[in-house]
């Protein structure tokens, strides 16, 4: 008799967490301030000399990652959300870094080369269960407004950072490895033989134009 | 007697820390490394991720290594005073083996092991000279993830790369 009952019980008690566990799995995680992270490029990127250098200017900022929730970075644990949308992050990270090196413009107007960024990945990639691998990976199209003429110039950033147990240092460790790869990626942008080679053909194009011939 | 043995012991780890230090303190053999990705031979059939995530880890263990003062990422510029002193790092994934977890779990001693081998090239950037060439063969369980196997690749090749490089400074 007494078997019987416990028997039930087990069975009841194992039923209830499991519908529990499920009805949990179902749902979504939900931004709070304690899943919340901030991400910032913290001290800007040093940017490539240009022999003659150009003033930048970034039109816009769009979102090509096809992603459904972008500020949702990791589903798992309760989740981990940023606090602003990738777009925003991305610019404000190439604008640090261009009025840094004193590569950014006022205003559109007065800017050599216009910038227009097609962000396809922000936040973390699919690695080994051992680790987090951050990815941010964009590509700028870079238009000379005098000419007209755009070329495109990709970058990427990448970072693996160690996996944790405690869902605070799960945090920390996203954070840093999110940070990380953005500053990568704004490195590789910056730096990149890319827009080098980007600039000095605009640029190119714009002295080798013939100037405009007053009216008489 | 034991005098003698803990004489030894301590010596043994006095000369352990020195080393430990030596390593430390060493100097980076180049300014600058840069990792690429690595291309695919035919017949190779891996996912795309895993080509990301291989050029990753490489770079990471490049940085663990202490083989250059500064790992940059694919197609950055360097400057020119700096290109003799850098390398870059690039190659080709041979051949691969997806293993059989039957063959694994029935025969074992090696039998169905999923296996990777590449070949890393490490050239100065400055005259495209071959400093090294590396060979990796990998073999790892067929249960486990291949991103698995790409850490473990990335991390074998970054360490025979320095052990060679190290013999030819010296």
């Amino acid at each position: 008799m007494t078997s019987a009952v416990r028997f039930t019980v087990s069975l009841f008690l194992a039923t209830f967490f499991l519908l529990l566990r499920a009805s949990a799995a179902g749902q979504d995680p939900k931004p709070k301030p304690e899943n919340t992270i901030s991400v910032h490029l913290g001290e800007p990127v040093p940017a490539q000399k240009f022999a003659n250098p150009p003033k930048f200017w970034i039109s816009d900022v769009i979102d090509r990652s096809g992603n459904p929730q972008p500020m949702l970075v990791l589903k798992e644990r309760g989740g981990i959300f940023l606090d602003r949308q990738p777009t925003v992050i991305v610019r404000e990270a190439l604008e640090e870094s261009l009025r840094a090196a004193n590569l950014l413009a006022m205003d559109a107007n007065s800017a050599d080369l216009v910038l227009k960024i097609y962000l396809f990945q922000f936040g973390l990639a699919q690695g080994s269960q051992l680790d987090f691998f951050g990815k941010v990976e964009f590509t700028a199209m870079v238009k000379n407004l005098k000419s007209g003429e755009s070329l495109e110039v990709k970058a990427a950033g990448t970072s693996i950072a160690k996996v944790a147990v405690r869902k605070k240092n799960i945090q920390k460790n996203v954070q840093d490895d999110v940070e990380e790869s953005l500053r990568d990626a704004v490195r590789n942008f910056l730096r990149g033989q890319q827009l080098k080679d980007a600039v000095g053909a605009l640029r190119k194009s714009t002295d080798a134009a013939p100037a405009p011939t007053p009216n008489p | 007697m034991r005098i003698g043995i803990r004489m030894m012991m301590v010596m043994l780890l006095l000369a352990c820390l020195g080393v430990a230090a030596k390593e430390k303190n060493a100097t980076p053999q180049f300014k600058t490394a840069e990792a690429k990705h690595f291309t695919q031979a035919e017949g190779v059939e891996l996912s795309p991720a895993f080509g990301d995530y291989f050029y990753a880890e490489l770079r990471e263990e490049l940085k663990k290594a202490k083989l250059a003062s500064e790992v940059i990422g694919e197609g950055e510029a360097v400057e020119d005073a700096d290109a003799p002193q850098s390398i870059v790092v690039n190659g080709t994934i041979t051949e691969y083996k997806k293993g059989s977890v039957v063959k694994s779990a029935l025969i074992g001693f090696g039998a169905g092991l999923r296996s990777l081998k590449m070949d890393a090239d490490v050239l100065r950037r400055s005259d495209n000279q071959h400093l090294d060439v590396v060979h990796v063969h990998v073999k790892i369980d067929p249960r486990w993830d291949e991103k698995t196997m790409a850490k473990f690749a990335a991390h074998q090749l970054v360490k025979e790369m320095k052990a060679a490089l190290n013999t030819q400074a010296k």
